[in-house]
């Protein structure tokens, strides 16, 4: 007998929610093939077979929240019988996560007395629950110190009401009508959560430069012939990992009181996907020839597309890179991806009118732009950070 | 431009179109024929449709209202008049006993589609036993319609839905509107039982006002407006049926109530309506429901103590003033 569970794809992760099983009860069922689809903290992905045999028996449904590493269903002979105590501890997991489940938002719950001491219309109590307003820091300007509608607006007005993930609490929001309303699914929420993280927490500063593409673009044509179709993006991804192979502080994280650099430089990076971002990552960059990564990225993108990246395809990126370029953008400013120092983004490569010795030449141009955590590092060396960039990706020759 | 009536004519004018058009539509009270009514409403009916059509009859309200159930029941459509309010329960069990209830008791085989006409006097000084306004008293029994109006367009309108109505009807004039003067068309038109009217759209505070504080309200609205509120004025028009989404939509809007009444506060319209408004619209309060209403005593005689005694648009922006202010 077999126990199919959901892997840990991320130190971090708890839980995965199943979002639909791919086989039956009762199916035959080959090692290694997809079983179900499992929506963790950052991806969707599916879960393989662990051997080969009957699909005997599925423990959580469709929508279930499960704790990683536990039991969600087995595999055996078809005619081997379950045994009865491996059943009877998977229920017993399930039974005690369950009262875990309905214990929990008890405890979160404010203490019901509450209204009872302030005074508040029953409209003020309503649109306060609806705004999260807290009626006990309210002053009551009502007929005996009664909490009015007129209160709980004047409140949100004063608070500045950030509407959280979890509550749909902006101000206003009752008053325009809704045309469909779309569930945040567990990966936008993630995205939207570390990236309100990031803005938070790290002082994003922003410095731009232009970068002309002629040399590389002529470079690349020329490596055609010989070695094929490569994307621009690899050279980029090759040049930023150089540039942090000389200045590493790029390559790292604040935890605390500690500035820790990375041992390798991982480069992920974004890539759109229909559920929403994601960031895969080309494991030692600056390692592998500028070939490999290009081969890297096509193989990561695709795999991206049809949701088949592995977890560990998208964890342990050191440094991010993003280009827009490709939807005709010229210049963003991208947001840190947690817990990383810096994001380096790439905007549409366009032939521009330049100055160089005196003369206006037209040149392909795009504006790379680096964000990055000003508590970890200061402007100049980001300044040199970025020029060392440039630099490589102008001499395209000293990139290999 | 409409013609503008008053509100007894109005009335008149749909009673005789009624007697016009509909053989079947006899008037029957004390002092309408030859007398011409108490208050000159049917003045001249007699000369015009004969004794047989305007029954004059001895000072017994319940020989009137059975009589009128009878003839009901035998296919004809009588249009009963109790001179004043107060006197309906003299006929209480004619009309809430029996009227109200044979067409359920005979699995609808009878019909008692007869029209109780009445009036309230307050502000007159005729005195505890002419004067009281008492809708509530009707409002428990099952079968009996209770109709409001409060305009000359209104009186003519419910009216005539009141003749087509197959159920017994509670028509409640006020004295005090029978000069008030308005707009009304010469065809026969007709306002549904249970629709409610908006007298005046606003956002602060919605009044639900009943037959003559209608007018009270809209005169406190307008001196309200000056110190820059907004006041809606509803008018139900009929209590039975209530029109009680109109008022709850006026009070999401709002989220402030105040129902205005001549009726005595305890256990009056305004009880029930303030009742409906919690059961539907609890969540949109902002104030507590606020009644402006008779006190619970019998009314003075004194013309100045009725005048006390009487609600009016200084005690409905009094209200209004402690719903906001306290």
């Amino acid at each position: 007998m077999h126990k199919i569970i959901i892997p840990r794809f991320d130190p971090a992760m708890k839980t995965g929610r199943i979002i639909k099983w791919l086989k039956n009860e009762g199916e035959l069922v080959n090692k290694g093939e997809p079983m179900v689809v499992v929506e963790g903290e950052k991806t969707v992905f599916e879960v393989e077979a662990p051997a080969s045999g009957v699909l005997k028996k599925i423990f959580y449904q469709a929508g279930s929240e499960v704790e990683v590493l536990k039991p969600i269903a087995l595999i055996g002979e078809i005619d081997e019988p379950i045994p009865k105590e491996l059943i009877e501890e998977i229920e017993k997991i399930k039974v005690e996560k369950k009262i875990e489940l309905i214990e929990k938002p008890k405890i979160e719950k404010p203490p019901a007395k509450t209204f009872e001491r302030v005074k508040a219309s029953p409209l003020a109590k309503k649109l306060a629950e609806e705004y999260g307003i807290n009626l006990e820091e309210i002053k009551g300007t009502g007929p005996g110190g009664r909490i009015t509608k007129e209160d709980v607006l004047n409140a949100i007005k004063a608070l500045e009401v950030k509407p959280t993930l979890t509550e749909a609490s902006i101000p206003g929001l009752t008053f325009i009508p809704i045309a469909k309303i779309i569930p945040l699914s567990r990966t936008r929420k993630t995205i939207a959560e570390r990236l309100i993280y990031s803005l938070h927490e790290a002082a994003s500063t922003t410095i731009t430069t232009s970068v002309n593409f002629e040399k590389l673009l002529e470079y690349r044509e020329n490596l055609k012939t010989s070695l094929g179709e490569i994307s621009l993006t690899a050279f980029i991804v090759k040049a930023a990992a150089k540039a942090l192979e000389e200045y590493p502080i790029f390559n790292s994280t604040l935890d605390k009181e500690e500035i820790k650099i990375f041992e390798e430089i991982n480069i992920a990076l974004a890539i759109h996907t229909e559920e929403g971002l994601i960031t895969p990552v080309i494991k030692n960059s600056n390692k592998k020839s500028i070939v490999e990564i290009s081969n890297n990225i096509k193989e990561l993108t695709d795999k991206a597309l049809q949701r088949k990246l592995s977890i560990e395809e998208v964890t342990g990126g050191t440094f991010t890179i993003t280009n827009l370029g490709l939807y005709d953008v010229e210049v963003f400013i991208p947001i840190i991806n947690p817990p990383q120092t810096g994001i380096l983004g790439i905007g549409k490569i366009k032939k521009k009118p330049i100055v160089i010795n005196d003369q206006i030449l037209i040149k392909p141009i795009a504006i790379l732009t680096l964000v990055f955590d000003h508590r970890v590092v200061d402007g100049v060396p980001a300044a040199k950070f970025l020029q060392k960039i440039k630099n490589l990706l102008e001499n395209p020759t000293e990139l290999s | 431009m409409l013609r503008e009536l008053t509100y007894a004519e109005a009335i008149r004018e749909a009673l005789r179109n009624a007697l016009i058009k509909n053989p079947k539509v006899f008037l029957i009270g004390e002092d309408i024929g030859a007398y011409g009514g108490a208050f000159k409403i049917t003045n001249g009916f007699l000369e015009e449709f004969g004794s047989e059509r305007i029954r004059d009859t001895p000072i017994s309200e319940a020989a009137i209202v059975g009589a009128a159930i009878g003839a009901a029941l035998m296919g004809l459509k009588p249009i009963a008049e109790i001179m004043y309010m107060d006197f309906i329960p003299i006929c209480l069990e004619q009309l809430a006993n029996q009227a109200a209830k044979i067409r359920f008791m005979s699995g609808g085989k009878l019909k008692v589609p007869i029209i109780v006409r009445t009036q309230y006097s307050l502000g007159r000084a005729h005195g505890a036993q002419h004067s009281q306004f008492i809708p509530a008293w009707f409002l428990q029994v099952p079968g009996l319609k209770v109709a409001l109006p409060s305009t000359p367009y209104d009186a003519k309108g419910l009216f005539n839905q009141a003749l087509k109505e197959e159920n017994p009807v509670l028509y409640i004039e006020c004295s005090l509107l029978y000069r008030v003067k308005g707009p009304v068309p010469e065809e026969d038109y007709i306002i549904p039982f249970g629709k409610a009217d908006v007298k005046k759209e606003g956002d602060d505070v919605t009044i639900v006002a009943i037959s003559r504080m209608v007018h009270e309200a809209l005169a406190a609205a307008k001196i309200l407006e000056e110190k820059g509120l907004s006041i809606e004025v509803i008018d139900p028009r009929t209590i039975q049926p209530l029109d009680i989404e109109t008022i709850v939509n006026s009070v999401k809007k709002t989220g402030r109530v105040i129902i205005a009444e001549d009726d005595h506060k305890t256990g009056g319209v305004g009880a029930e309506i303030t009742a409906s408004i919690i059961e539907n619209a609890f969540d949109y309060l902002d104030a507590p429901i606020t009644r402006v209403a008779s006190p619970d005593i019998p009314i003075p005689f004194s013309p100045q103590l009725e005048l006390e005694y009487m609600p009016n648009k200084d005690k409905i922006i009094q209200a209004v003033n402690s719903l906001l202010k306290g």
